[in-house]
């Protein structure tokens, strides 16, 4: 957009950023642009540089150990890499999604058209599943297909697979429910969340405890992950 | 306590993040110690709550841990660097709807601060690095420097801003942008 390139523009939207005043959509337009514009990045560094002592000023709380004892569990073992294994995602997988699209376009029994699908990839980048859903406006029951493409590992008893949305950039994923069996299923979303899909950027898969994350947050390794294209 | 002068911390810090992006579990031990309380203050002062401040908190240690590699690249003071981290993942905390403080809590949260609406600034001038900047928010107007000290202090919207100072939208739009735009002049190198 033309008027991403005024350099007041930049700049007050930068110090807007920083200084927290930039919310919602713009917000988030804002972080994608940083994303892959370099000289933004600067901006935002200069006027964190300049803010930042600020928010230091805000006075020393000592956090519970709770919070340390999560902490710790969390980057200990193989559960670090979860982090930078969805970040480094690349789109290695869309011709296996064109494909994929078309075999869902020639889906035997009729279906309402796909909206949004992702493949989700094993760390090796083979596909394991694929996840994808109709325009969930349009469904009374919100759910997402996930259909099985090849081996994967099976599902280890007492634990319970957990499916994220990622929205991109440094949010946090999502947690979009849990599930029990390892084949191919339905999987309900909670009609509050469901609105939400649209915006996924991409899907991952972690193996967490029955019932679910304790932390709200994937917890254990996350076994697939693949980025979303919309088809619709 | 034994804490280091704020340039050691600094140099200190830095070390430590090297020693992170190396997976030394001890150095990130070290660098918790160090910094937990302070970014679980800036959390707080955002997000209000406790427990949504923990959460948080935890989020970014384990992003400072798998990011650590990342420091060097940024230029900016650890802290600076760190404390971005837990400032905008703060705000994206808010931005979820489900997030959303109701106005009760807010006023509350507002109402406990009143008595202490001086102790950032007097805080700041502690701390020699941030002598300019308060020098500088000094010179601001009365109400620029009150609407950006509830934006960034306090993490408050342009709307929430609004609502404290009852002025209307635009007004305080235009008092923190002026605002900004005068700190970050006075802000410039050779500035006197």
């Amino acid at each position: 957009m033309a008027s991403y390139k005024n350099p007041q523009l930049r700049d007050r939207l930068a110090s807007e950023y920083v200084i927290g005043t930039l919310r919602g959509r713009a917000r988030a337009r804002f972080q994608s642009l940083m994303r892959y514009d370099s000289a933004l990045r600067r901006i935002v560094a200069e006027w964190e540089a300049r803010l930042t002592p600020l928010a230091a000023a805000a006075g020393e709380i000592a956090p519970p150990a709770r919070v340390w004892r999560a902490v710790a569990r969390r980057i200990a073992g193989g559960a670090t890499r979860s982090l930078p294994f969805w970040r480094g995602l690349a789109v290695t997988s869309s011709a296996f999604v064109l494909i994929l699209a078309t075999f869902i376009g020639l889906a035997p029994r009729p279906e309402p058209p796909m909206a949004m699908v992702a493949v989700m990839s094993d760390d090796k980048g083979q596909p394991a599943l694929v996840v994808s859903w109709p325009p969930m406006k349009a469904m009374r029951d919100p759910h997402v297909r996930i259909k099985v493409v090849q081996e994967h590992p099976v599902m280890a008893t007492g634990t319970a697979w957990e499916m994220w949305m990622l929205p991109g950039g440094q949010a946090a994923p999502v947690s979009r429910g849990l599930s029990t069996t390892d084949a191919d299923q339905t999987m309900r979303i909670q009609p509050a969340l469901a609105n939400k899909m649209e915006g996924a950027w991409g899907m991952a898969m972690s193996v967490e405890p029955q019932g679910g994350s304790p932390t709200g947050a994937p917890t254990g390794p996350v076994i697939f992950k693949g980025q979303c294209v919309r088809m619709l | 306590m034994n804490r280091p002068a704020p340039d050691a911390l600094a140099m200190r810090l830095a070390e430590l993040l090297a020693q992170c992006a190396l997976r030394n579990q001890r150095a990130f031990a070290e660098l918790y110690g160090l910094t937990s309380a302070k970014l679980f203050g800036v959390a707080l002062r955002i997000l209000r709550r406790r427990d949504w401040a923990e959460e948080v908190l935890q989020e970014c240690y384990v992003s400072v841990w798998n990011h650590a590699g990342d420091y060097a690249v940024q230029r900016s003071a650890p802290l600076t660097w760190m404390t971005s981290i837990v400032r905008n993942r703060s705000l994206d905390w808010l931005r979820r709807p489900q997030h959303e403080a109701t106005g009760e809590e807010y006023d509350i949260a507002v109402e406990a601060w009143q008595d202490d609406s001086a102790g950032p600034l007097e805080r700041l001038a502690a701390s020699s690095e941030a002598a300019a900047l308060e020098r500088c928010l000094r010179q601001l107007d009365g109400k620029q420097r009150q609407s950006i000290m509830l934006a960034f202090y306090h993490g408050m919207s342009h709307s929430e801003v609004a609502g404290h100072m009852k002025q209307p939208l635009g007004t305080v739009k235009t008092w923190v942008r002026r605002g900004l735009e005068r700190l970050k002049v006075c802000l410039q190198p050779g500035e006197a």
